[in-house]
């Protein structure tokens, strides 16, 4: 049996201040603070990759978990920004600096903000089928790269950041079931168009307000639960407006479901891991997590507390 | 739809949807960004007028949608 051990992260210490951005593009504050809901957004330095971030998120790993580099057997890494233009994958420049060894699995995803959820499925599989016992599932996906400075739709909401999650055989949680979906047709909605990221909010907001409600549900159906059987509702953290009002369309309580993006904005495919981590100590019964965007695509995942 | 009824549903969405809005007939020939209806606060508003009056507004037609007599309009052609 294969699952979530556990999960650390990295945050950037530089940050930009989201307030002062409004003023930068004329845009009231109290939108900024109360609609959009971030006030920081953590940035990479000059000095910081997606390598090194993952490989701050691990170190921060092995501040909780006792990990011997010698018995991880897979490392996946979610990116659609990595290092290099992805050449060589990421996951194998992590793997060197790490020091792991020769037997052992890299292989790099190109997902955004469903990327964590897909991610887990995908590296619980690829170990399982393989016999393998402990992997790491790095997402790291810094949107500041390619965001256009004068572009206020997209500046105001995305932060850098990245998370590790501990795969293994001893876990804590474990997949009870999953759905996922894709809407190519609508992948224009978020696209990167010579170098720099495009957004139709609109047709984003649409998306997310119609489509992953559905998705929710309809998971719920085929795991015969109901929504009072869920501790905790883990969504991408987009922004606010979009999540408040996407949660009331699932008809899922507000309090089993965290809005926490003030101090990081939007970070794709982390901001997942990042609530569930934060969330770990609790040990809610049940998760059901969802990550929706880039595609577009959307996964939602039910994972239930070991016992 | 009649008239009488694309009103009722457009003011419906629009106190729904914006915190403290009273809407009133003369109103409905203002801007929407004049009544206090922000660019977030439309997107939802189109949203449950178009899902509440059956019809499909793409993302054009909403650009073109600023004061509540146009999604009146709009709905009620």
């Amino acid at each position: 049996m294969l699952g979530i051990q556990n999960i650390a992260s990295y945050i950037p210490k530089e940050s930009i201040d989201n307030l002062e951005q409004a003023d930068r593009f004329v845009t009231d504050r109290e939108f900024v603070e109360q609609k959009i809901g971030v006030s920081s957004l953590p940035r990479f330095s000059e000095s910081d990759t997606v390598v090194r971030a993952c490989s701050e998120a691990f170190q921060n790993l092995c501040k909780k978990e006792s990990i011997e580099s010698s018995e991880i057997e897979c490392v996946v890494l979610c990116t659609q920004n990595p290092d290099g233009g992805g050449l060589p994958h990421n996951s194998a420049l992590i793997h060197a600096e790490l020091g792991l060894p020769e037997d052992c699995a890299c292989f790099d995803i190109g997902l955004g903000c469903s990327g964590y959820v897909y991610g887990l499925s995908v590296i619980q599989s690829f170990m399982l089928a393989n016999g393998m016992k402990k992997g790491l599932l790095f997402t790291c996906d810094p949107y500041s790269r390619i965001l256009n400075p004068e572009d206020k739709n997209t500046c105001l909401l995305f932060g850098d950041a990245a998370a590790v999650t501990l795969i293994s055989d001893t876990p804590r949680y474990t997949l009870d079931g999953a759905k996922f979906s894709t809407k190519g047709s609508g992948g224009r909605a978020l696209q990167k168009v010579d170098g720099q990221l495009e957004m139709n909010g609109r047709a984003v907001f649409n998306f997310a307000l119609q489509d992953v409600p559905k998705q929710i549900k309809g998971l719920l159906e085929k795991t015969e639960l109901k929504t009072e059987d869920i501790d905790l509702f883990l969504l991408h953290q987009g922004s606010r407006f979009m999540l408040e009002n996407t949660i009331k369309r699932a008809g899922i309580p507000p309090e089993k479901a965290p809005i926490d993006l003030a101090e990081t904005g939007n970070t794709v495919s982390s901001s997942i891991p990042l609530l569930l981590e934060k969330e770990l100590a609790n040990s809610p019964n049940k998760i059901l997590m969802s990550g929706f965007g880039v595609g577009l695509s959307w996964a939602s995942a039910i994972y239930k507390l070991v016992k | 739809m009649i008239r009488e009824e694309a009103v009722k549903i457009v003011m419906s969405m629009l106190e729904k949807n914006v915190e403290g809005l009273k809407m009133s007939e003369d109103q409905m020939g203002k801007t929407l960004v004049d009544i206090g209806v922000d660019s977030l606060d439309l997107m939802l508003v189109i949203m449950d007028v178009g899902e509440a009056a059956g019809v499909a507004i793409t993302d054009d037609q909403a650009e073109q949608l600023d004061t509540p007599e146009k999604i009146v309009g709009f709905i009620s052609q």
